[in-house]
């Protein structure tokens, strides 16, 4: 014997060792980064659920001895602040220093203001003493100089100058509104009572143009003394809320006109309506009460038919604050808003998910938020600006609006609604994920309704009761269906059968219905020759190819009787009756395309799986079945499929899995509509499509793009814990019939 | 009697072969669609004259034909083309209406570059610099024909500017750059700053050339006439082919659609994908295969061989086996928003920020891209692998391990010279599977890179050659986007067809091989068990 070559031998075993590591670490690598994948996916949808937090980024003295302030505001880059006060000065504060290096009168008149309104980001409405009215609006230019170096430059100009009209006793408060052609101007009058001035600039068909000014008094009984009020954008609806807690709202229409349309009691107890807002999109109006109450109420449409009216309802609740609520002040970015109490405490709270966001303790007279929505600025009793940053990413979504019901604006009644965008900006974003839950488990459902019978008996037909030859050829072929890829059947399912089974609807139920009495008729013709031994023989391993003729008559049957039935009983269209009989409306792309199209694509995996699981079944134990007499059926039945039916079980899951999983084909054959409604004629959106759908509009890092990564890390979940089932089942199976 | 049969259950065995009939019956019906649909799109058919009641003509072909609804009559749908003189391409007429239907033989259809198909005859030819030929059937063909030579010359000018345009890109990159850098004055700079120059005054001549010769090009022109005698004048550039399918001998017929063929496998697409050739979406599908198998059969393996032979076999390794069996199974749209998120915007906009920060906010790798799709799909295919890794490894028996190493080799040595060569098969047979997945895969591409219409392949003969954040096109893709997303889906349907009937065999191609592999390792194995 040769004697080995220690060189060698160590050669071979550094190599060995060197392996043994590189394998080892790089196997663990691999693993590790394909399991971090799902930490990945749900880090990302973490933010949605973080709350938000402010910190203060500066604070500073203003200037003591200068006039009572009435406004405080601040630029988009949190650089520059300013105050307004009751000379009518805008005085901007350089925020890292807190000193001041620009001030500017609103006009050049030297007046004192009586009450500052303001509707849109910096842009203020001064009541002055002789009540007159200036509109000016605070911009701020971004100047860089020669070395890249940024500064604010504020500027002050004025959007209108409305001279003072005559009153009849002394205006309290006053709001204006100048929209396109028209011009409104609301006086709240010492008396109780408003005085709505209009300007409207009217076209006749040659094209002139006619200036026309109305004036009139509010003459109604009022519930009580108004204690706030609010015009919206448009100067269309006037608000108003009174010290007995009602809440009043009016159309001011084109002409000398305001009708009263709601007067509803906002506030329990005999309390005040404190502060009243308009809500960033003006469709619901922020009330504040005496009690510390803040609620937001929308006009609903209620009753049926013709007796349907709008009705103002409180849609959402907020945070109460300690003490009576001052101030509203919302958000002009989002459905945000901030509120100040008696006390002082600054509360900053979102409409839609009713989020609680900020406590601001410092006691606030005053605050302003910045145009980005991302800073507040408040101003102390002391004298004390503070500016605070905040941090609210995701406002908008919280446990609640993902799956719960929510009242949206505009909306009867709090419902699960996802529309994630739209065209305009102060769009209320709906991102309920209930419809997306419930279309995903409705595909599956029909999808899986069809396909686990086909599957499970085709696979008990090809392990036990067809030829070894054919059962050779038939799973490669079953292997090869499973490798269709889904766009293509998406695409055959959406453009060749859906326009079929749309012209055809009828008959393709007919077919379904009539299928199983075909077959019936034809096993009772049959059984009376089905004695003879030859024909049993012959029969046996080729019932498949022997029941075809069942397939294609019934097909043919019901494309045979399906125009008479439907002139016989659905008055000659069957789509029609549907709809005027039972209501329901056939879409193209519906529920039984998609059972049929996820059907295709999860049978031949349903049916590789049933089929391992039956054919590990030991055959000593269906041998011993049919040696005490058994019949081949009843061996299957009563001893095989309970054995495989753990396994039989892991296959159905398996699909589901699979099912709930598919993107294209839903996303080519379903119309991808959000609803929730159960019938078969009509589509869904599925988790998965939605995916695919909106993600090109998602901006990262968005609420939507955030969102949507909730809705993978849902699909992850989902499919994870069904295949993990799946495979312990499996697993148990394998040992429980290994010993055989 | 009827009891007993019932209690034998014989009906149930015939309803479980019902089944498995229904299921063979509808794959059969979905392939027989296919590729009926698919291998008839470029034969070419004949174009039918209907002579209409009201006494005006239709030229076109016939595509289906229905029966109205709640009546007995039948009605016709024509393709009749001329999209840019009628507006519309396809008419329903109602079979009443039609008082004859014939097929002239002089009936010209031209496929062109814009507004689809042409049908109508030949009047006139006016051409321009060459000898007109003599007049006959074919004429229309040898003028094109004789024009290839400048079309060619117009063709290879374009290629030159596309060239110099690129150059220029080069150059305004290495500014940004210089810019970025807060270079300046610098003597390099201007010596870019001249030859950015230059080439623009070269670019210029060169686009002035190009318009003169193609507007000359243009000069040449055939004159048609629709079935109803309105005159159209067809430039000849525009024509890509013309032929008389009522006068084409079947061999004639077998020729066209020979050369449809090479076509639809080696040219551009034309008229939004919905003509012309397949060639990107083809190339796209390869690559992404062949970048995406370099990355996921190596780690899969590796993956594969530590699970079955290394690690020490306890409850952690069984998680993670099982673990590994799921991921197998997580939807793919979820590897897709994974990639997105990842991949795209977390290291494709770190390296923008390291490595390209000059061109920002454009991104070059923080968008879609090849590299970024494959390493996606390599993901999605790696459970996979590792799957068929363990089980062919599993499935070989102890005793040969045992064996090798009773014969003093060691762990290294059993695996290459002994397990590997034996799992081999088995291996390739569950990557093949693996692959074929991934060809098919859609969901995933749409949100990591793939396009509608990609301006140039990810591989090309300018350095560096291989460039992995260009995006692709896709023939999975490509059926998505033509049939649910193209403003004339009817027209683009033939089209969807092929694309389909492609994909289709791409990926039966790779499944049959892969079962054929694995019934040659079974037959192998067979023997070793003994």
């Amino acid at each position: 014997m040769q004697k080995l070559d220690k060189q060698f031998i160590k050669k071979v075993r550094r190599q060995d060792r060197f392996a043994t590591r590189a394998i080892t670490v790089g196997g663990m690598l691999v693993i590790a980064s394909v399991i971090a994948i799902l930490v990945l996916i749900v880090r990302v949808t973490l933010p949605l659920f973080q709350s938000a937090d402010a910190e203060v980024s500066h604070r500073f003295a203003v200037q003591s001895g200068t006039a009572p302030v009435l406004a405080v505001g601040m630029d988009d880059t949190q650089e520059v602040g300013f105050t307004l006060d009751t000379t009518g000065f805008f005085s901007f504060y350089d925020l890292a220093s807190g000193k001041p290096f620009f001030s500017a009168p609103a006009s050049t008149r030297k007046a004192k203001v009586q009450s500052v309104e303001s509707n849109k980001n910096n842009v203020f409405a001064l009541l002055w003493e002789d009540n007159s009215v200036t509109v000016s609006q605070v911009d701020f230019r971004l100047l860089y100089d020669e070395s890249g170096q940024r500064t604010v430059q504020p500027e002050i100009s004025q959007l209108g100058e409305y001279p003072a009209r005559r009153y009849p006793s002394q205006v309290k408060s006053m709001m204006v509104r100048a929209h396109e052609d028209r011009l409104t101007q609301v006086a709240l009058l010492a008396d109780n009572r408003f005085q709505i001035d209009h300007e409207v600039v009217t076209a006749n068909i040659l094209g002139d143009e006619k200036k026309e000014a109305f004036s009139f008094l509010l003459k109604e009984e009022l519930p009580g003394t108004i204690t706030a009020f609010t015009l919206d954008e448009q100067g269309k609806a006037l608000f108003a809320g009174t010290d007995t807690g009602s809440l009043l709202r009016w159309d001011l229409g084109e002409n000398a006109s305001a009708e009263r349309t709601d007067n509803v009691v906002a506030v329990s107890g005999n309390k005040g309506v404190t502060a009243l807002a308009m809500v960033f999109g003006d469709i619901s109006v922020a009330v504040g009460d005496a009690q510390g109450g803040l609620a937001t109420w929308s006009r609903i449409w209620e009753g049926e038919g013709d007796d349907r009216v709008r009705r103002l309802r409180k849609i959402h609740v907020l945070t109460s604050h300690q003490s009576p609520v001052e101030r509203i002040i919302p958000s002009r970015r989002s459905k945000s808003l901030v509120s100040l109490g008696a006390d002082g405490k600054t509360h900053f709270d979102h409409m839609t998910s009713e989020k609680h966001l900020l406590n601001l303790e410092p006691a606030l007279t005053m605050a302003g938020i910045s145009g980005q929505g991302n800073g507040l600025i408040g101003l102390d009793s002391r004298n004390n600006l503070t500016v605070w940053s905040v941090h609210a990413p995701h406002p908008e979504t919280s446990l609640k609006t993902l799956f719960g019901k929510v009242w949206y604006e505009s909306y009867d009644k709090p419902e699960y609604v996802w529309q994630s965008s739209s065209a305009s900006d102060d769009f209320e974003p709906k991102l309920s994920l209930v419809p997306l839950l419930f279309g995903t488990i409705k595909g599956t459902l029909y999808a899986m309704i069809f396909a686990v019978p086909l599957a499970i008996f085709g696979a008990v037909y090809t392990s036990q009761f067809s030829t070894a030859g054919f059962k050779k050829t038939v799973k490669p072929v079953v292997e090869i269906m499973a490798s269709i890829p889904s766009v293509v059947i998406g695409f055959l399912i959406a453009l060749w059968l859906a326009p079929i089974v749309e012209k055809a609807i009828l008959a393709v139920i007919l077919g379904v219905l009539l299928l199983p009495l075909v077959f019936i008729t034809i096993m009772v013709v049959l059984k009376p020759f089905y004695k003879t031994p030859t024909l049993q023989n012959f029969c046996s391993g080729y019932e498949f190819v022997l029941v075809l003729p069942a397939i294609l008559l019934a097909a043919a049957l019901a494309m045979g009787i399906s125009p008479t039935v439907e002139q016989l009983m659905f008055a000659g269209d069957f789509k029609q009756w549907l709809y005027n009989d039972l209501g329901l409306r056939y879409d193209q792309r519906n529920c039984i395309i998609i059972a049929f199209g996820l059907g295709i694509a999860v049978i031949p995996i349903i049916f590789s799986i049933t089929e391992d699981a039956i054919s590990n079944i030991p055959p000593s134990l269906t041998a011993a079945s049919l040696a005490l007499g058994a019949s081949r059926w009843q061996t299957i039945w009563r001893v095989v499929l309970p054995s495989a039916s753990p396994g039989i079980f892991a296959a159905i899951m398996i699909g589901f899995g699979r099912a709930v999983g598919e993107t294209m084909i839903v996303l080519m054959a379903t119309g991808n509509t959000p609803i929730l409604d159960w019938s078969i004629f009509n589509g869904m959106r599925t988790l998965s499509a939605n995916i695919a759908v909106e993600i090109p509009e998602a901006p990262m890092g968005g609420t939507l793009y955030r969102v949507l990564f909730l809705c993978a890390s849902m699909l992850f979940a989902l499919t994870f814990v069904v295949n993990t089932g799946a495979e312990l089942i499996r697993e148990r199976l394998r040992k429980k019939y290994g010993r055989y | 009697m009827t009891k007993k049969f019932l209690r034998q259950g014989e009906p149930f065995v015939w309803a479980t072969g019902l089944a498995l009939s229904l299921i063979l019956f509808l794959t059969l019906i979905l392939f027989y669609v296919v590729m009926a649909n698919g291998l008839a799109v470029f034969w070419p058919k004949k174009v039918a004259l209907a002579t209409l009641q009201d006494g005006r003509f239709m030229l076109g072909e016939i595509v289906q034909e229905e029966i109205i609804p709640h009546t007995d009559n039948k009605r016709l749908q024509f393709k009749i083309g001329n999209r840019d003189l009628y507006g519309l391409d396809f008419k329903w007429v109602d079979a009443s209406e039609i008082t004859s239907l014939t097929y002239p033989k002089d009936v010209h259809v031209l496929e062109r570059l814009e507004y689809g198909n042409f049908y109508g005859y030949l009047s006139a030819l006016e051409v321009k610099g060459i000898a007109p030929p003599a007049s006959g059937s074919n004429s229309l063909a040898l003028t094109i024909d004789a024009l290839e030579d400048r079309k060619v010359e117009v063709h290879l000018l374009g290629k030159k500017i596309a060239n110099l345009n690129r150059r220029v890109e080069k150059i305004d990159h290495h500014l940004a750059t210089a810019r970025y850098n807060k270079e300046e004055n610098t003597p390099a700079l201007a010596a870019l700053q001249g030859e950015k120059q230059g080439l623009k005054t070269e670019f210029e001549a060169l686009v002035s050339i190009l318009g003169e010769k193609s507007a000359a090009l243009a000069t040449n022109q055939a004159i048609f006439t629709d079935a109803n005698g309105r005159t159209k004048a067809i430039a000849l550039p525009n024509i890509v082919r013309s032929y008389q399918p009522n006068n084409m001998s079947f061999f004639a017929k077998c020729g066209y659609y020979l050369e449809r063929l090479r076509e639809l496998l080696f040219d551009e697409p034309r008229e939004s994908n919905t003509e012309g050739g397949l060639f990107p979406a083809i190339f796209g599908t390869v690559m992404l295969i062949f970048l995406m198998s370099i990355l996921s059969f190596p780690l899969g393996v590796l993956a594969g061989i530590y699970l079955r032979e290394y690690a020490r076999e306890g409850w952690l390794v069984k998680m993670v086996r099982i673990a590994v069996n799921n991921l197998a199974g997580i939807p793919s749209i979820v590897y897709g928003i994974f990639g997105l998120g990842f991949f795209v915007y977390g290291i494709g906009g770190t390296i923008d920020q390291l490595f390209y920060p000059e061109r920002l906010p454009a991104p070059t790798f923080g968008t879609g891209g090849i590299l970024w799709t494959s390493l996606t799909l390599g993901l999605l295919t790696v459970p996979v692998v590792i799957v068929a890794t363990e089980e062919a490894l599993g499935s070989i028996p102890p005793g040969i391990r045992e064996g090798s190493q009773a014969l003093a080799a060691t762990k290294l040595q059993t695996l290459t010279r002994i397990l590997l060569p034996m799992a081999s098969p088995g291996i390739l047979t569950g990557f093949i599977l693996a692959m074929a997945r991934a060809a098919g895969e859609v969901a995933p591409l749409m949100l990591t890179g793939v396009v509608k219409l990609a301006p140039a392949l990810p591989l090309d003969g300018v350095f560096p050659y291989l460039h992995l954040d260009r995006k692709f096109m896709h023939l999975g893709f490509h059926i998505y986007d033509i049939g649910f997303q193209s403003p004339n889906v009817e027209a683009a349907k033939p089209m969807v067809y092929v694309t389909t009937m492609l994909l289709i065999l791409i990926v039966l191609a790779m499944t049959s091989t892969a079962i054929h592999l694995r019934n040659k390792m079974r037959q192998r194995h067979s023997v070793v068990d003994v």
